[in-house]
């Protein structure tokens, strides 16, 4: 059993190490990133009170079923992100040590304000890695709206302590429902807007296209498949358990979690470069997923939530890694390039039906369930999800086609007319692909060996007297 | 055997034909003809039994079964007969093939889900095994000619199986089963549920089948597909459609939930809208394939107007109709399988499907000629083929229930397809043999096998049509229909009966007369195809002579060509497009403002509908 | 009611990254935002006539809330890191543009 604490700090020691001992930081950052990625799974369940103070008076960690998930899923997929850009480490080490650092903790902390710390260490070192990309003004808008949007959510948070006197979430999830009205639609907007930056919901995401279109080998996969699924995560925590909006409020929310859905899908469908594509896709996604949470579909939505991030590291390692080594990344170029690297092929073709939910992979599984606890609530729903699952089911089958097979309109398939493109520094890449390929498949034909714990994660989600009667126990 | 474990083993198999078809092209190849015979006998065994259960695995809280039935195992087998035909080719394309691994694997994928499909038991199995077979045979058609047209397929197929999807959870979410027997007596005390759920589900059967509005895919997807999967597509895949619709309108049974509805002609008006829309496609299947130059495409065509009838039939419900419907399922997998199958033999032997670049090849490939010719007759319903038993029992069914706008599209189809179906015979078989094609042979013995044997049963079934109804008979009574009526070769409907072996008889006496006729006249004397009068021009470019060039031109003149349907789908397509274009333009602009204005509209508006909580 | 001032500061900030063009200037638009905001904090813990919350010298009176002044102290680091790597943005902006005014900024997203 390990300390969630040391999640935090050995990243944290480690990053601080590693600017004294520069030659060490590649051990290091490695080292690290597999200690997580092991110690997730043997990671003690429990209140962790920090500094010696009880909660509500201490900041405290919560390490429920929810967030062992999702520790366990995103120290494997930063493993996973290194392991496909380890070519574009370069001087972003100790960044990524305190991201790891940053992104645990945030998922961990039992406290909102501390959640506001992490989420700006995460944010501020998205901005620097961003930069890499040398996309000046698209980081610039990022910086902007991270902190309109952090700042937002501060303010939301704040204006919850001045009613309630408290920032602990075991404690605020306790007294909400008495809060009064106007104080209820102030906090939770604003911290709905505030951490809508991060989870890209469609009014406050402008900044997805400049970073997620533009991301290397190392930032693609980071932003699309570790940050995201942090946020997400944050936003199922907080509006799933903590300040749980009242019937009326959540329409809203819900309505803006599906515009994203299907206002994101079409303008993938109208998307010529595999990257922009992608991100369109992601933010596709998000809008879904958190339309789930906030329908209360907790189990559908963290299935979906850890479908699309294994996915997404597939696709956008081999996106970003194709624009590395060519320069270029319009998908039209592209066609015949799966025959060149057949496991890669075979890794992206099954994260993508994976992604649109066909059956055999495992999205499916995702599929029906959100489509279950959809039609719990209404008719309504169902349908427009499964809209946005055609649009997006056409333009990632129209792109796989093309991968697929080189050749002229109007002429057999040959590999003649394939594309000039290539995959360098792609073997790390393949083995992932293969491994998460096989990963879902199978998944797909027997989910049970997966799911077992998700479903625990999302009772405790929807179990919120747990929840307070871990952390607010000992009082 | 059971169905459980021979699903299981066709899909390790696929993945053992992968591997080994990477090692050996034609072993692979080989390897699919002799499982999809292995499949075919072991479906086989399978014909006598009814409610026998097979549960494949638990998926997550469900549990996926399988449940033998009679309507299934005919559907099953006129399957796996189609794909175990059709393997027969897949050898001889191997080294055209830009992925032979992939395609031998996808091609046994989606025979095994088709089996799938048919032997469910609950919807949600029902529902897998059709995506499972939508995707594997959407990733066959790229390696043909065409980058596009599979996205054509997926999208429509998906506006079905979603539609289906959907159903399928409203269902369970107001049944709490997937269970076809199950909701079947659930719906029974539910009509207005099952209206909706009728017009939902059966949305897969339509795009599936190719019904108009949704049959654009038909011609786009079998004209480009691999020559050795269009065969496929189209004598085998269409009909899992036409499974669904039966599921949907007989199998849980229409005609007794709805009974209380307005009733035209006999039939509830939610079928008779579905029979509508099958009289339309063969109206619209039959002018479109008479214009065609693309041999392909004009047997796609042809398919959406037999689809038509299909839909027809099987909508009718009644004794008669419905047997003709089921009957002209298996008709018409042979017919189109050998029409498709001659073709790609010709494709393999001159590398086109061209009407105009062939010609004369009766010469050179007289047993696909016959096949194909076979094939046509059964298709354009002409005794003594199996083609004319089903038709005639659609027609009579339509005529013992009055309705003569649909009975009108019938005839009309049945007599636009001798126009349809004759131009691809002459054009390719009969007059001139094009210069290219003088050392032209008849394909391989393998490839000629599927040939005969189709030619074999459409024959067979033509004189003794009765061994098919009389299994189409027991699905009637299985599904609470009244069986069709037979006595030995002799079948009875309302408004007379038929005895097939006297009109056989009849026919082969014309035949014999025909043909003593044709060899005691005196022949015609054959013209080089270059060898034309050209006022002292030469000649380069024999295509353009050809006769088959605007062979119906004066007819083709009289309507249009524009495809509207595919001109709305592209008009739908690109709104879309744009309004994506517009969401980047509005949400993801270049000036951070935008975005800032977005956010404080979202306060604003939450704030001015607040004070309502 | 202070408060309101202090909103109202953060609304100018946010004005200012509406309506400015040059990246210096939304840069300290988010500046203020950022000061009204901590303004705000401090005053969520205000209590009328209260001390500071420094024990020294024996436990009398009332003391003003002294987490809020905590918690703006760690936001007031965090926006000064913000601040700098914004201006490192800014300084890069103007090398690879020469400008700083965002309509003259060409090159990127230029879809």
């Amino acid at each position: 059993m390990i300390n969630p604490v040391l999640l935090i700090a050995i990243p944290l020691l480690a990053a601080f190490i590693s600017v004294f001992i520069q030659k060490l930081s590649w051990v290091l950052l490695f080292g690290v990133s597999i200690f997580t990625a092991i110690s997730g799974f043997f990671l003690q369940k429990g209140m962790f009170m920090i500094g010696g103070w009880k909660p509500p008076f201490g900041i405290n960690l919560m390490i429920d079923d929810y967030s062992f998930i999702i520790i366990i899923v995103i120290n494997l997929l930063f493993f996973l992100t290194l392991l496909s850009g380890m070519w574009e480490l370069k001087k972003n080490k100790t960044i990524l040590m305190v991201i790891l650092a940053g992104i645990n903790g945030l998922v961990m902390t039992g406290d909102l304000f501390n959640l506001f710390v992490f989420l700006e260490i995460i944010t501020i070192s998205g901005y620097i890695l961003a930069a890499s990309s040398d996309k000046y003004y698209s980081v610039f808008k990022y910086l902007v709206l991270g902190t309109l949007g952090s700042s937002l959510y501060l303010f939301g948070i704040m204006v919850l302590y001045g009613t309630l006197g408290t920032l602990n979430m075991a404690d605020i999830s306790q007294q909400f429902p008495n809060v009064s009205g106007s104080v209820k639609i102030i906090s939770l907007t604003f911290v709905f807007a505030g951490l809508g930056v991060e989870a890209k919901l469609l009014p406050f995401n402008a900044w997805v296209k400049g970073i997620y279109g533009n991301t290397t080998p190392l930032t693609g996969p980071l932003f699309s498949t570790v940050f995201a699924t942090g946020a997400i995560a944050v936003f199922g925590r907080i509006f799933g358990q903590i300040l749980v909006p009242d019937s009326t409020l959540i329409f809203a929310f819900i309505a803006l979690g599906l515009i994203t859905f299907i206002f994101a899908e079409t303008s993938a469908m109208a998307s010529k470069k595999l990257r922009e594509l992608l991100t369109f896709s992601s933010i596709g996604q998000a809008g879904l997923i958190i339309t789930m949470f906030m329908i209360g579909g907790f189990y559908a939505a963290l299935i979906q939530l850890i479908n699309n991030a294994f996915a997404k590291t597939i696709l956008f390692s081999y996106a970003t890694k194709a624009y590395k080594s060519n320069g270029d990344d319009t998908i039209n170029n592209m066609s015949g390039l799966f025959r060149k690297n057949v496991m890669m092929g075979f890794g992206f073709t099954v994260a993508t039906l994976s992604l649109i939910g066909l059956p055999l992979f495992f999205g499916f599984y995702a599929k029906i369930n959100m489509l279950q606890s959809a039609f719990a609530l209404n008719m309504w729903i169902p349908a427009l999800i499964i809209l946005g699952s055609i649009i997006e089911g056409i333009y990632y089958i129209r792109l796989l086609v093309k991968l697929w097979n080189p050749g002229e309109e109007g002429q057999e398939s040959s590999e003649l007319a394939q594309s000039q493109f290539v995959i360098k520094n792609g073997f790390s890449l393949s083995l992932i692909a293969v491994l998460i390929g096989i990963i879902f498949v199978v998944s797909g034909i027997i989910p049970d060996f997966l799911t077992e714990n998700i479903a625990k994660a999302a009772d405790s989600l929807s179990d919120a007297a747990t929840y307070l009667s871990t952390v607010l126990g000992g009082i | 055997m059971t169905i459980n474990s021979l699903i299981a083993q066709g899909m390790i198999s696929s993945l053992l034909v992968y591997l080994l078809t990477k090692l050996n092209k034609k072993l692979g190849a080989f390897l699919t003809v002799l499982f999809s015979g292995y499949l075919l006998f072991v479906i086989f065994g399978f014909q006598n039994s009814a409610g026998e259960v097979f549960s494949l695995i638990h998926f997550g809280e469900f549990e996926l079964t399988f449940m033998t039935s009679h309507y299934a195992w005919y559907f099953a087998i006129v399957l796996t007969l189609t794909y175990f035909l059709v393997s027969f080719f897949n050898p001889y394309w191997m080294k055209k093939m830009v992925n032979p691994a992939a395609y031998n694997m996808l091609f046994m994928v989606s025979m095994v889900g088709t089996v799938g499909v048919f032997y469910a038991k609950d919807f949600l199995t029902l529902f897998i095994f059709y995506e499972i077979v939508v995707w594997s045979s959407l990733f066959i058609i790229p390696m043909g000619k065409s980058r596009k047209t599979p996205v054509i397929y997926y999208t429509i197929s998906s506006i079905g199986s979603f539609a289906m999807l959907y159903a399928i959870f409203y269902l369970y979410h107001s049944v709490g089963s997937f269970d076809i027997q199950a909701v079947s007596e659930a719906m029974s005390q539910a009509p207005n549920t099952y209206r909706f759920v009728f017009f939902t589900m059966i949305v897969a059967g339509l795009t599936k089948l190719g019904i108009f509005p949704f049959h654009t895919w038909l011609p786009a997807a079998h004209g480009s597909a691999p020559h050795t999967f269009s065969p496929v597509l189209s004598g085998g895949l269409v009909k899992v459609g036409g499974f669904i619709a039966l599921i949907t309108a007989t199998v849980i049974p229409s005609f007794k939930i709805l009974a209380g509805d307005l009733q035209l002609m006999g039939v509830p008006f939610e079928n008779y809208l579905i029979m509508l829309l099958g009289a339309v496609s063969i109206v619209v299947g039959t002018l479109m394939a008479i214009k065609q130059e693309d041999a392909k495409k004009l047997i796609a065509y042809s398919t959406v107007s037999n689809s038509g009838y299909i839909i027809i039939g099987l909508m009718l419900n009644d004794q008669v109709g419905f047997a003709g419907g089921m009957m002209h399922v298996f008709n018409h997998a042979m017919a189109s399988g050998a029409m498709f199958l001659s073709f790609a033999a010709i494709a393999y032997r001159t590398g086109t499907t061209k009407m105009s670049e062939l010609g004369g090849l009766i010469k050179r490939m007289p047993l696909t000629f016959a096949a194909y010719l076979i094939a046509i007759i059964s298709l354009a319903g002409i005794p003594p083929m199996s083609g004319f038993a089903s038709k005639w029992l659609i027609f009579q069914g339509l005529a013992s229930n009055g309705m003569m706008f649909i009975a009108l599209a019938a005839f009309f189809g049945s007599i636009g397809s001798f126009l349809y179906v004759f131009r691809p015979l002459s054009a390719a078989f009969l007059g001139q043999l094009s210069p290219k094609h003088k050392d032209v042979k008849e394909v391989p013995w393998m490839m000629q096998i599927p040939l005969i044997i189709m030619s074999f049963l459409t024959i067979f079934y033509g004189i003794f049509p009765g061994r098919i109804l009389a299994y189409i008979s027991k699905i009637q009574e299985s599904v609470g229909l009244k069986g069709v009526e037979i006595e030995g070769t002799k079948i009875i409907a309302a408004t007379g009966m038929w005895d097939s072996l006297v009109i056989t008889l009849v026919f082969g006496g014309g035949f014999m007369l025909a043909a003593i006729l044709f060899f005691i006249s005196p022949k015609a004397k054959p013209v080089d195809q270059m060898n034309t009068y050209t006022s002292g021009e030469f000649i380069y470019d024999p295509d353009h002579y050809h006769y088959a060039k605007n062979y119906y031109a004066t007819f083709e003149n009289n309507y249009g060509n524009k495809k509207r349907v595919e001109l709305f789908f592209d008009a739908v397509a690109l709104r879309v497009k744009e309004f994506g274009e517009m969401v980047k333009t509005m949400f993801f602009a270049k000036s951070v403002s935008f975005s800032i204005f977005w956010i404080m509209l979202f306060f604003t508006l939450v704030y001015f509908w607040g004070d309502k909580v | 009611m202070s408060q309101y001032l202090y909103i109202a500061l953060m609304f100018v900030g946010i004005y200012g990254l509406l309506s400015q063009k040059n990246i210096l200037k939304m840069i300290i638009s988010l500046n203020i935002m950022e000061l009204g905001l901590n303004l705000f904090i401090i005053s969520t813990g205000y209590i009328k006539e209260a001390k500071a919350p420094i024990i020294l010298f024996g436990n009398e009176g009332n003391y003003v809330d002294p987490l809020p002044q905590a918690i703006v102290l760690t936001a007031i680091v965090i926006g000064l890191g913000v601040t700098a790597v914004a201006l490192m943005l800014a300084r890069n902006i103007y090398k690879t543009y020469g400008t700083y005014e965002i309509d003259e900024i060409r090159g990127e997203n230029d879809d």
